[in-house]
């Protein structure tokens, strides 16, 4: 097995993010369906439908889960977000009938991430939101192990384009484990290899220089 | 944990040696072996045994479980059960491959046992995932390893914590209002 | 939309999960800086107006702007940082020398940033083992021999063992090596490691 030393930091999951991790930056990125509660002065240009100077109370557009997340206030009436259709009853029943058929990838990518983060706002379906998260992934996750501790080398790609970015992780974390032990059955685990990250350098350079 | 360095821990496994030269005893902050005395046999670190081997210095005594009939019986129970048997040595797999990769020829009918070990290392194998499965969908908040062996518990490790890292974050979404933060992150 | 820049960024070193350190973007970078101090000097003005004519609908504009700048602080950081575990993973797997190729992509400080790392890793590799010091860049899988037979991938030049014996490392040469001199060389695919 490859021992990688950059170890990029792991995104948060739950509905806390992780300050530094990529992943939650990129997660915190998408959008989200809202209407504007207020008007906000002199900020009409980020509105592309129209020219006027300010965003009017009651404008429907899409703001990123960050600045939605920043605005939101409970008490006072700033904007109200609008639930992704991922997230509503027609779709959780969907999912909470099948979650195996589901095509997360399509979804989401975040579909676990998005939807945990969604619980931050007030809203009287969070509670079968939270529950339908979780039981997709309970339901998911036999599939998903045997897949990833797959020892046939079978060809999982086609299960592996439909898992949420979640689920990908951890189905690399599984085929790391089976890799390394495979690679330890067959006698060279204790072989000395080159460096990952040092063998990619070196095919980008070859790419860069035109031969 | 890598699994060579599950197999470095099993190379401190004893086993029985009968030397074929003669040599004091050595003192080592391992501790102490020898002395050695040709056709006497002696116990040493699997380490030290496969050293001499290789250099044909000594024939190596098998461990007693690595025997066919032996390792049919465990085979047996292990696919009978629903909980997982006890095993013959914590290191049962990695003593395996060693012996049988360096001294095949001082291992009875080897082909044979190899095969056995690997049929019950499938069987446990699949055994763990089905627990694994289990405990996940019913929501376990622990789990008893009995039995377990290291390699065992470490091919399934990684995947096995990250995943339960994720379903009680998951499940904490269920208490509203557990986080304690609000909005910090933009 | 504010903070679109600064995901590019983002996504560029997102897009090489492998570890590999994109060139420093120093344009981005600024151009990131100067949204923020544009950003900045909006609000000045707004909160400056919504004090003197209490204009207090002028809030939620500023409230989001304010959103805008530490978002892009959280941003900058974050690259930052994420560099910084990409360039601290170097001196692993490259050793205390980098090639030009992987040195031209940091900027000044992260060079400075580097050297500072190297020594400090150094000086406790020399502070260990009773004063003996220890390189924990070695043996980074269990041993199984001292010596190890290895095959040159490339010609690599006159190379010194320890009793004093200068070896030819030509490609597609065999030698039979003590372990420790030959790991980071392996690692850095001079030489390939030969299991029989």
């Amino acid at each position: 097995m490859d021992t990688q030393s950059y170890l990029p930091l792991q995104p948060g999951v739950g509905m806390e993010e992780n300050f530094l991790s990529l992943d939650d930056i990129l997660l915190s990125h998408e959008r989200l369906p809202i209407r504007t509660e207020c008007s906000f002065p002199r900020l009409g240009y980020l509105e592309k439908s129209t020219d006027a100077q300010d965003i009017p109370e009651g404008t429907k557009m899409e703001l990123p889960l960050w600045l939605s997340k920043g605005l939101y206030e409970k008490k006072r009436r700033v904007l109200s977000v609008e639930l992704p259709k991922v997230y509503r009853e027609g779709w959780r029943t969907v999912f909470n009938a099948d979650p195996n058929v589901v095509d997360l990838h399509k979804m989401g990518p975040y579909y676990y991430g998005l939807g945990s983060q969604m619980l931050h706002f007030d809203s009287p379906e969070n509670p079968e939101i939270a529950q339908t998260l979780l039981q997709t992934f309970i339901g998911r996750f036999r599939r998903n192990m045997d897949s990833s501790q797959n020892a046939y080398n079978e060809d999982t790609s086609a299960l592996v384009e439909r898992l949420d970015c979640l689920e990908k992780a951890l189905f690399t974390s599984g085929q790391s484990g089976l890799n390394g032990f495979q690679s330890w059955e067959k006698g060279r685990a204790s072989q000395l290899t080159a460096s990952s990250l040092v063998l990619n350098y070196r095919k980008r350079k070859m790419a860069d220089v035109p031969p | 944990m890598d699994p060579s360095e599950v197999e470095f821990l099993a190379e401190k496994e004893t086993v029985k040696i009968i030397p074929n030269f003669s040599l004091d005893k050595i003192y080592l902050i391992g501790g102490d072996l020898g002395p050695f005395n040709p056709g006497l046999p002696v116990d040493v670190p699997v380490w030290l045994a496969l050293n001499l081997k290789q250099r044909q210095k000594c024939r190596i005594v098998p461990p007693a479980w690595m025997d066919v009939e032996k390792l049919e019986e465990i085979r047996e129970l292990e696919r009978k059960e629903d909980t997982f048997a006890p095993v013959p040595s914590p290191y049962y797999m990695e003593l395996t491959k060693l012996l049988l990769n360096y001294a095949s020829d001082n291992i009875p009918k080897a082909d044979e046992i190899r095969t056995l070990v690997k049929d019950i290392w499938d069987t446990r194998i699949a055994k763990l995932r089905l627990s694994a499965d289990s405990f996940i969908s019913q929501l376990e908040a622990h789990a008893k390893l009995d039995n377990l062996t290291l390699m065992e518990i470490n091919t399934i490790r990684a995947f096995l914590l990250d995943s339960l890292n994720c379903m009680y974050k998951l499940r904490s979404n269920l208490q509203p209002g557990s986080s304690k933060g609000q909005f910090t992150d933009y | 939309m504010f903070c679109e820049k600064v995901i590019e960024l983002i996504r560029e070193l997102h897009r090489m999960s492998d570890g590999q350190l994109p060139a420093f973007n120093e344009d981005g970078l600024r151009q990131v800086l100067q949204e923020m101090e544009a950003l900045y000097e909006q609000n000045q003005t707004d909160v400056n107006e919504a004090k003197s004519e209490g204009r207090a609908d002028l809030i939620p504009s500023i409230k989001l702007r304010h959103c805008c700048l530490l978002r892009n602080q959280r941003c900058v950081t974050a690259y930052c940082y994420d560099r910084l575990l990409r360039i601290r993973s170097l001196r692993w797997e490259y050793g205390s020398v980098l090639p030009a190729n992987v040195r031209f992509h940091m900027c000044a400080e992260e060079v400075q940033w580097f050297s500072q790392y190297k020594k400090s890793l150094a000086s406790f590799m020399r502070s260990l083992g009773g004063g003996e010091g220890l390189d924990l860049t070695q043996d980074m899988k269990p041993p199984k021999s001292l010596y190890i037979e290895v095959r040159c991938l490339k010609d690599h030049g006159e190379f010194e063992i320890d009793d004093g014996t200068v070896i030819l490392l030509k490609k597609n040469s065999q030698h039979f090596l003590p372990r420790w001199k030959c790991e980071q060389l392996i690692r850095q695919g001079v030489l390939e490691h030969v299991v029989s």
